[in-house]
């Protein structure tokens, strides 16, 4: 035990919840005055909670995004209140007058009703535009997500991963390919382009020319994802990225990036 | 599964932490979308209430936006710790107690060296955890799903099982090392 009143595989058990009250206090208490049980303990957390991926796929329904939504935008405007009330005891000191007691809280409430109504149409005209729009994107997304579905899904589906070139900057990338559907996932890390450049993604075919299938910029130290519709029926031999002039070319002229060969 | 495709550049989870400190709603609704099917998906499998797994889901998705500040990148993975709080939750809610006190975000480093931020690395993680757990024996997939995904403790699930209790530590122990090793590749090549 080395010092540490926990046996290692005492970390597992507590990940995967199995320990006894009294065995999970003991192993917290511990942990948090011991900074290497505190690592091994997150590590073993990391990997109990991968079997979360072993649950059924259920997605939620679209409303508890527009739900969410709506929360935090309730949680962010109910500190307009408070600064609007500071701001009007700020105001209170000009009206001195008599007549002011009257004519002003009039006037007020005027503009104040004129302001709430305005106020309120234009979240209405707000409102019913974030639906429509929100309705718009939940569509698109529900389409990605059946394509995406269906190219992981489909047993035509090839994934071919591509290396860094020697002499090239490094970097990796993923595509999965579905010859049938014409659908093309691209997935990888590059380091940005060099000035007046951009990275062209081709499909080279077994026959003919090879065909463009993106062109990205790459930001540090963020990966690229998409999908691409490409022709048919195609049978690729190889896909490549290549460092092309800003915005591509019709055909590959640059030096080659990253490569992998369909086996 | 992640909405992001077209030519957009995805940001990864710290970058997007980053904007819900500067009150971005926009990479808030990108979390979700990457990270929402997945919680949706253990919280149904554990609750089996479509009700109370949205309930908690929006829970986790606004905590995380009223205390993102206090999360810190470099001591633990987003995903692993939506997941451990998704699961304590959804246990807590199962047994009719409260969220552990240790749901805080600075509380819970979860080192998960994997890659989540993409629908590809997700669908192969899933495919490898799921052929993973198949692989154990009948018995030690049974104790292992019965701790995890309904919260029950060695004892409980002596109980449950009629087995000993030594029978069922025995059980955990071994199928726990075998997903460790089936895993271990994984975590090398960090997929």
């Amino acid at each position: 035990m080395n010092g540490h009143p926990t046996r290692e595989e005492d970390f597992d058990l507590y990940a995967l919840g199995a320990l006894e009250p009294e065995e999970k206090q003991a192993i917290e208490s511990h942990a948090a005055s011991c900074g290497e049980c505190a690592r091994k303990l997150a590590e073993e957390q990391g990997r109990i909670a991968l079997l979360a991926l072993a649950a059924p796929l259920v997605n939620p329904s679209a409303a508890v995004k527009q739900r969410l939504m709506q929360q935090v935008r309730a949680a962010a405007s109910s500190h307009g209140p408070a600064r609007a009330a500071k701001e009007s005891d700020r105001a209170g000191g000009f009206f001195g007058r008599w007549w002011t007691a009257v004519l002003v809280p009039a006037g007020a409430m005027l503009v104040l009703a004129t302001i709430f109504l305005w106020n309120e149409n234009r979240q209405l005209d707000k409102q019913l535009a974030d639906l429509h729009a929100a309705m718009q994107q939940q569509q698109q997304q529900l389409r990605e997500a059946r394509e995406v579905a269906d190219l992981i899904s489909s047993h035509d589906t090839i994934t071919v991963a591509l290396a860094a070139q020697p002499g090239m900057s490094g970097g990796a990338a993923h595509v999965m390919y579905n010859s049938k559907m014409g659908m093309l996932m691209y997935e990888g890390e590059l380091a940005p382009a060099p000035a007046a450049k951009s990275y062209q993604l081709w499909l080279v075919p077994a026959a003919g020319n090879p065909i463009s299938a993106g062109v990205f910029n790459p930001v540090s130290g963020q990966a690229d994802h998409w999908m691409m519709k490409l022709p048919q029926g195609i049978s690729p031999k190889a896909f490549a990225v290549t460092l092309e002039p800003a915005g591509g070319m019709p055909q590959p002229t640059g030096p080659k990036v990253l490569v992998g060969a369909v086996s | 599964m992640s909405s992001e495709t077209g030519a957009e550049v995805r940001a990864s989870d710290a970058a997007l932490i980053e904007r819900l400190v500067q009150r971005d709603e926009a990479a808030l609704a990108t979390l979700y979308d990457r990270y929402a099917g997945m919680l949706s998906s253990v919280l149904n499998r554990i609750l089996r209430d479509s009700q109370a797994a949205e309930e908690i889901l929006q829970d986790i998705f606004f905590q995380l936006w009223r205390t993102a500040s206090q999360f810190d990148a470099s001591r633990g993975s987003l995903p692993g710790w939506l997941l451990v709080i998704a699961r304590n939750r959804a246990i807590s809610r199962l047994r009719r107690h409260n969220p552990a006190a240790g749901d805080e975000l600075n509380e819970n480093a979860v080192a998960l060296p994997f890659n989540f931020e993409s629908a590809m690395a997700q669908q192969q993680l899933l495919g490898r955890v799921k052929g993973a757990l198949e692989s154990l024996p009948q018995e030690q997939r049974a104790a292992v799903e019965l701790a995890y995904f309904e919260g029950m403790t060695h004892s409980e699930i002596a109980r449950r099982t009629g087995d000993p209790l030594g029978t069922v530590k025995t059980r955990l122990r071994s199928a726990v090392e075998t997903l460790k090793r089936t895993l271990q590749p994984m975590m090398s090549q960090g997929i």
